[in-house]
């Protein structure tokens, strides 16, 4: 192609990209609807306003930042690319300082402690969290997104995306009504690992950001080896 | 308008995604005391249904373990799940809406909609399995020092590569 069809080319498009609509009014509304969505909750449900204000940044976020679970683990499959990943474990270091310090205060005021009172997501590990995950994995490539990936991209108009949270909810409903069998040959025996009850708290949050720092180098190394993004 | 550009036109890069997540989930755990988790309220999306023609999903034995079940005062409709599911689904609109990006995408073919609906089953059958989606059995669990995050994410990457296969194999 000739350096002129290319300038022609390159006019086309940036006609057409004036052409297209600002959509900066609907901003605007959707905006303001969301502050009285927000001040309505303040209001009347005041727990669930906290909610809203950090799930819409949450959302925000991922949009931005084309933020993808389900893509951070397909690509170093699929393209050996790795820097979602990084950007997840970056995520964990932070968030295991976090939580850290929320669980420990909480100990410390409470010694006694119950596994039920350690603010978090502590749940049962068994057979059925490798099952759960193995189909979640292979289901969440397939679709082609996880449940955050989902509902950001509804936010963003995909039609598709609507249909697999149709199958989401039809999913989980009927995991949820044959709970009481996994419940019963599976789960109930399980137990709930809590790392700081067998290593201690400091060694556990020592251990688990040294595992984190030297996963960040592994699949750092992965990446300059593998990802055809780098050798492009 | 340079300050604009840079923050709703260009991506931003996914490290700063990482942590601005991150610094999200624990002001969330620190100011609420719970946790971003997501499919637990599809669970109650479904019961809404499922109870609107007339099943007695309620009184499953799902919502009776686990901490399964709703708080005081909560509908399957009202509660933070519900809430915070729709927050993430306006937060993304408004983020491409003043990017000025947003646009219907169609669904292109009848087999994309049928992975998709296959796929969406699946991770919600797992995710009742193992305790929450990678946002709740993974994204959450991990930082949590609970042994399951990590379980979750080491099959994740079998059930990723299975999925992949049925990729190469039937879509691409």
């Amino acid at each position: 192609m000739t350096s002129s069809k290319i300038q022609a080319l390159k006019r086309q498009k940036e006609i057409k990209h004036k052409k297209k609509k600002r959509q900066t009014p609907y901003a605007v509304l959707a905006t303001t609807i969301a502050l009285i969505i927000y001040l309505m909750l303040t209001n009347y449900h005041l727990h669930l306003s906290g909610f809203w204000i950090i799930g819409i940044l949450l959302g925000v976020t991922m949009q931005r930042s084309r933020f993808c679970f389900a893509a951070s683990f397909r690509d170093p499959i699929m393209v050996g690319s790795t820097s979602l990943l990084k950007a997840i474990l970056i995520a964990f270091i932070i968030s295991t300082v976090g939580f850290f310090i929320i669980q420990y205060r909480a100990v410390a005021l409470n010694p006694e402690y119950l596994l039920t009172e350690i603010p978090g997501r502590l749940q049962p590990v068994g057979i059925h969290t490798a099952l759960g995950a193995i189909l979640f994995g292979t289901g969440m490539v397939v679709a082609g997104g996880c449940a955050s990936g989902t509902l950001v991209r509804i936010g963003e108009g995909y039609i598709m995306q609507l249909v697999v949270l149709m199958g989401f909810v039809i999913g989980s409903t009927l995991g949820a009504k044959h709970f009481s069998f996994w419940d019963r040959i599976l789960i109930s025996e399980a137990p709930t690992i809590y790392l700081p009850d067998y290593l201690g708290f400091f060694p556990s949050l020592i251990l688990q950001l040294l595992l984190l720092c030297v996963l960040y180098y592994i699949v750092d190394w992965y990446d300059k080896k593998n990802s055809i993004m780098a050798t492009m | 308008m340079k300050l604009y550009d840079e923050i709703f036109k260009k991506p931003w890069p996914y490290w700063v995604g990482g942590i601005i997540l991150a610094v999200l989930n624990v002001i969330l755990l620190c100011t609420t005391d719970s946790l971003w988790k997501i499919t637990s309220g599809f669970v109650y999306w479904g019961a809404l249904g499922l109870e609107k023609l007339g099943y007695d999903s309620a009184n499953w034995y799902y919502f009776s373990v686990y901490d399964n079940g709703l708080n005081e005062g909560e509908t399957f409709l009202n509660n933070n799940y519900t809430v915070i599911n729709i927050a993430v689904i306006v937060g993304a609109l408004l983020a491409v809406l003043w990017a000025n990006e947003f646009k219907w995408k169609r669904i292109k073919n009848r087999k994309q909609f049928f992975f998709a609906l296959t796929g969406g089953i699946l991770m919600g059958y797992g995710a009742r399995l193992s305790f929450g989606c990678n946002i709740g059995a993974y994204f959450s669990a991990i930082p949590s020092f609970s042994l399951h995050g990590w379980i979750f994410a080491a099959f994740m990457f079998v059930g990723a590569w299975i999925g992949s296969k049925i990729l190469f194999k039937y879509i691409l």
